[in-house]
């Protein structure tokens, strides 16, 4: 009996494996109940094992090959610079994500804090006396050491200009006398025209050895000099603390909300004391507006929320909000149109057209048109009431609807309708004839020959056009996010190559991670919903 | 003992809030202000980080903008409130010259803080043209003069050299092309039909995003330009160009950015305005705040700020060459300027007519407003962009305060600055006779008086 439940189970777990297509995990599970141990080694090996020490033999590609090229903005990041932006990125949110709560604590917690807060400023304060002292001595042995290998390219240099001043009085001397036997009337005009190409070129000639030493220097000047930046990134990170810190303070003490609320009832309570010492009309009438206004101050300060700054995680919640709200108006466009199409041949013929000339149309395109005209709609975003609704719920206050989230998502919406569409005609019209047959034998009505037969045989087609239509939205929305400067994953990478800095690099090809891992997660839950209402299991690629 | 610490914190805290006149009973407390990535957006982002903003019971969120077109398309469409702007774009908003709106502004930003970039290969070709360059630190200020016969051979070869400004109304731009006029090199008109400004010009001068420079310096799309820091500095850590000269040495303290908001909604919320306008103005008291030796006290600070990523988010190091004071020119070449930025000294901040008006004698110079006007013309439109009254509404206030002093502000002008001559080719400017200026150039728009 227990047996069965554990066959039961094993094969649930097998079926689990296959509809969310990690079948490469399967030998793990039939090793687990001892099914034919060594058929499952073998397949281990084969489709995990080499798959992993390929992947790391790519890794450590990536690691050998990035340093050796050097561009401008400087080297292509090894892996652990890449993980390790992707560390600044997470404490950057997390110290988003402090300052928020800082700036809401009240009472006892609030005083901890401070303590606590002012022990680590403290404590980074000396670190930083140390690091700078490091830092300083690093920047002399920088200078040193730059001024030891500069100086003999120097002399070499400067004995190189003493040669081509010597070189270049002798070719004038050449001319002027070349010049001067013209005038004495021996000489023609040939020796002059020699002497004086010569002369230039021996000018290019000495031009081009000191360029080439320039060259070498500046070289050696740009060359960086790794215990400096190590002593400067180790600045750079506790400086940033120290500041995080600062900051932190203020929004636990003067900043902070329950102050602020505070220090307007202290207000209104001295108003009030005022208001009803006041003797005159004029005093009483004063003081009364002023109570008023302290009210409404400190009903708006009580309602007031930090002002953060996108994060990386924010902004993927908003890229996925975005790319499913297009995803969604694709689909809901996309499937009864192609029902249509697929039913009717003379819908086909009308459809066509516009689907061939508005398919091939860039993303880039659409994105631009729909600024425009989304734009329109929306003349003061901030009390539009749509907006005023949306931002008023719990989970998309923090997303920060705007018309540049709309725009994109019609962009999405844009690119991501025609895949769909395409699919499901052809799943419509591709039914198989006995069905239709069956149907007709049946005498089944519209309705139900609709619900009942058409669209059921489709859904495979359709589920493989929305997840076709799923990844290109994804695509589409990150160029598009790029290019109106939309928050979202798009902004983030478009910020960082804007922001230039020695990390920018790292954070690119962290969001590249970032992109592709979210990317392949939509697909696979696009896989999934497939497999379920697909009759036949049918198969699907990776 | 650390509770009582704390209590006294608090107590001193709430002491200090109160001693402040109260606040403006603001018609709008959370606020988007829009900045583009250069280190002038400091007093923005400063009033933000070191709380002024806050105690004016604002809470402001600064947003990176792509460019300054778009910067300025949301700020009319109200996605922004406010923004970090080129001086000329209010001006050119209201005038109508591209996009149409009334902007309107009460604080000057910063003074100065731009370079022209010239690429290596340019460089080392001046240098042949003018020995005197070829040294590890030439003399200063560098004129276009060497750059000329470059311009013509390539002329000749039937090119035009491609160089790089930030806006079409930017300052960059009249920057540069006053820079190669005065050394004879047409930089091109703006036309009724010519709207790149390249008609007649032995260059051609076109628009790329201040992040994007130096990548066209290096790509060759550009083999000059103008542009606001970090991006004169970054080609210099980066080895991609040689800054020639600043906008100090062009002309001496010349305005640059400005806050602008649409005129609609200063009407609707003057108080916040006011507001806004007083947390800027401590926060530009702040960045050139000097110890007696007159070294900066708060600039390391301030570049800590910037460097963050979601502000400028260049590297520290990079930042904070321009802003404290000095300017790598070139690797080897590292000089003191430390009028570079400035963001509040010589009364900085407020809004004065005689620069409205230099950016509109700019604009008619270079075609781009197409018809001759009166100098009448000339005061009334900066009357419209340019709000004193808001400015020196604020600034009272916080003399009440205690915030600043009375000689921080110019309380008593009539809004134009001493008549001057400090530009690179010595011509003086004054405010008050605008077509006697413009008259007084080689290059460019004439107009009868």
């Amino acid at each position: 009996m227990a047996e069965k439940s554990l066959d039961k189970f094993k094969y649930r777990t097998l079926r689990f494996l296959d509809v969310t297509g990690f079948t490469v995990f399967d030998p793990v599970v039939r090793l687990a109940f001892r099914e034919e141990p060594n058929k499952q080694l073998k397949a281990l090996f084969n489709y995990m094992l080499i798959p992993i020490v390929f992947a790391l033999f790519c890794i450590f590609v990536w690691w050998q090959v990035a340093p050796n090229h050097k561009t401008k903005s400087g080297e292509v990041p090894t892996p652990d610079v890449v993980w390790n932006s992707a560390m600044i990125n997470h404490t950057f949110s997390t110290r988003e994500q402090t300052k928020e709560r800082d700036f809401l604590l009240v009472g006892d917690a609030r005083l901890a804090a401070i303590a606590e807060v002012e022990a680590m400023a403290a404590a980074g304060t000396a670190q930083l006396a140390k690091l700078e002292a490091t830092l300083a001595q690093h920047a002399a042995g920088n200078i040193k050491q730059l001024a030891d290998r500069i100086a003999p390219l120097q002399a070499r240099l400067e004995i190189i200009e003493a040669q081509s001043g010597v070189i270049n009085a002798e070719m004038k001397a050449a001319v002027n006398a070349a010049a001067a036997a013209i005038e004495r009337g021996e000489g023609t005009a040939q020796p002059l025209l020699a002497a004086l190409r010569a002369e230039d070129e021996a000018k290019d000639a000495g031009r081009a050895a000191e360029s080439f030493i320039k060259a070498q220097i500046d070289d050696i000047r740009s060359d960086k000099y790794a215990p400096l930046n190590q002593a400067r990134l180790d600045v750079n990170a506790v400086a940033d603390k120290l500041q995080f810190l600062t900051k932190r303070i203020d929004f636990l003490t003067t900043s902070n909300r329950s102050i602020r609320v505070a220090a307007a009832e202290e207000q209104l309570a001295e108003t009030q004391g005022k208001l009803a010492e006041a003797t005159t009309a004029k005093a009483a009438l004063s003081e009364a507006k002023r109570a008023i206004r302290n009210e409404s101050l400190i009903e708006r300060l009580e309602q007031q929320q930090y002002a953060s700054a996108m994060t990386i995680y924010t902004q993927i919640n908003r890229s996925l909000f975005t790319v499913f709200i297009g995803f969604i108006v694709a689909a809901m466009v996309a499937i009864p149109l192609g029902v249509l199409c697929g039913l009717s041949r003379i819908a086909m013929a009308c459809l066509t057209p516009i689907i061939s000339i508005f398919k091939p149309v860039s993303p880039v395109v659409y994105l631009l048109i729909f600024q425009i005209v989304v734009g329109a709609f929306f003349p003061d975003p901030d009390s539009h009431p749509l907006f005023l609704f949306l931002n008023s719920l719990p989970f998309l206050s923090t997303l920060a609807i705007n018309p540049a989230l709309i725009f994109s998502a019609c962009t999405v919406a844009a690119c991501a309708v025609w895949p769909a569409l395409v699919n499901t005609a052809l799943g419509v019209a591709t039914i198989d004839k006995d069905h239709i047959n069956v149907a007709r034998v049946l005498r089944l009505g519209f309705k139900d020959r609709l619900f009942k037969i058409i669209i059921p045989s489709a859904l495979p087609l359709v589920f493989a056009g929305l997840r076709i239509s799923l990844g290109v939205g994804w695509m589409v929305l990150i160029a598009a996010e790029a290019l109106s400067s939309s928050d979202g994953l798009g902004k983030f990478v478009w910020d960082e190559y804007q922001n230039g800095s020695s990390f920018s690099f790292a954070n690119i090809l962290y969001a590249c991670f970032v992109v592709g891992i979210i990317g392949f997660l939509l697909d696979r839950m696009m896989i999934i919903l497939q497999r379920l209402v697909s009759f036949d299991g049918g198969s699907t690629s990776l | 003992m650390i509770k009582r610490i704390n209590r006294l914190l608090t107590a001193a805290a709430l002491a200090a809030s109160s001693l402040h006149a109260e606040q403006l009973d603001v018609e709008k407390d959370t606020l988007k202000f829009g900045f583009i990535k250069l280190t002038d957006c400091a007093p923005l982002v400063i009033a933000k980080e070191i709380g002024y903003f806050e105690e004016e019971g604002l809470q402001v969120e600064v947003i990176a903008q792509p460019n300054w077109k778009q910067l300025l398309d949301n700020v009319i469409n109200g996605e922004l409130d406010g923004a970090h702007m080129l001086s000329g774009q209010p001006i050119a908003a209201t005038i109508g010259f591209g996009t149409e709106a009334h902007i309107i502004t009460a604080y000057t930003m910063d003074l100065n803080g731009n370079a022209i970039t010239v690429s290596n290969d340019i460089w080392a070709q001046m240098q042949c043209n003018d020995p005197t360059l070829d040294t590890d630190k030439p003399p200063h200020p560098i004129t276009a003069d060497s750059l000329k016969p470059i311009v013509d051979a390539a002329k000749d070869e039937g090119r035009r050299l491609p160089m790089g400004m930030v806006f079409p109304v930017s300052t960059h731009n009249y920057e540069i092309r006053y820079w190669l006029a005065a050394a004879g090199i047409h930089p091109g008109m703006y036309t009724s039909t010519d709207i790149k400004g390249f008609t007649g010009g032995d260059i051609e001068l076109s628009t790329t995003p201040p992040p994007q420079m130096p990548s066209t310096l290096e790509s060759g799309q550009n083999v000059a330009y103008c542009v606001g820091e970090p991006w004169n500095q970054q080609a210099v850590a980066k080895g991609i160009g040689v800054p020639v000269v600043t906008n100090y040495d062009i002309w001496k303290n010349n305005p640059e950015k400005v806050f602008g908001v649409t005129k609609k909604w200063a009407d609707e919320n003057p108080k916040t305005h006011i507001a806004v306008v007083k947390a800027l103005i401590r926060a530009g008291k702040w960045l050139d705040a000097t110890d007696e030796a007159g070294n900066f006290l708060n600039r390391e600070q301030a570049c800590r700020i910037l460097s963050q990523k979601n502000y400028v988010g260049a590297d520290y190091d990079v930042l904070k060459n321009s802003m404290t004071g000095y300017f790598y020119f070139q690797k080897s070449d590292k000089r003191a300027m430390p009028d570079f930025n400035v963001f509040f000294k010589y009364h900085a901040t407020y809004p004065w007519y005689s620069d409205g008006i230099w950016f509109l004698t700019q604009m008619r110079r270079w075609g781009q407003i197409t018809e001759p006007q009166t100098a009448e013309w000339y005061y009334e439109t900066a009357k419209k962009v340019y709000k004193p009254e808001i400015y020196l509404a604020a600034a009272k206030l916080l003399l009440a305060e205690g915030h600043i002093d009375e000689a921080d502000i110019p309380w008593e002008t009539d809004g134009f600055k001493v008549p001057t001559s400090d530009f690179i080719d010595g011509i003086t400017y004054d405010g008050k006779d605008p077509i006697g200026y413009l008259n007084s150039h080689t290059i460019g728009n004439k107009d009868a008086i």
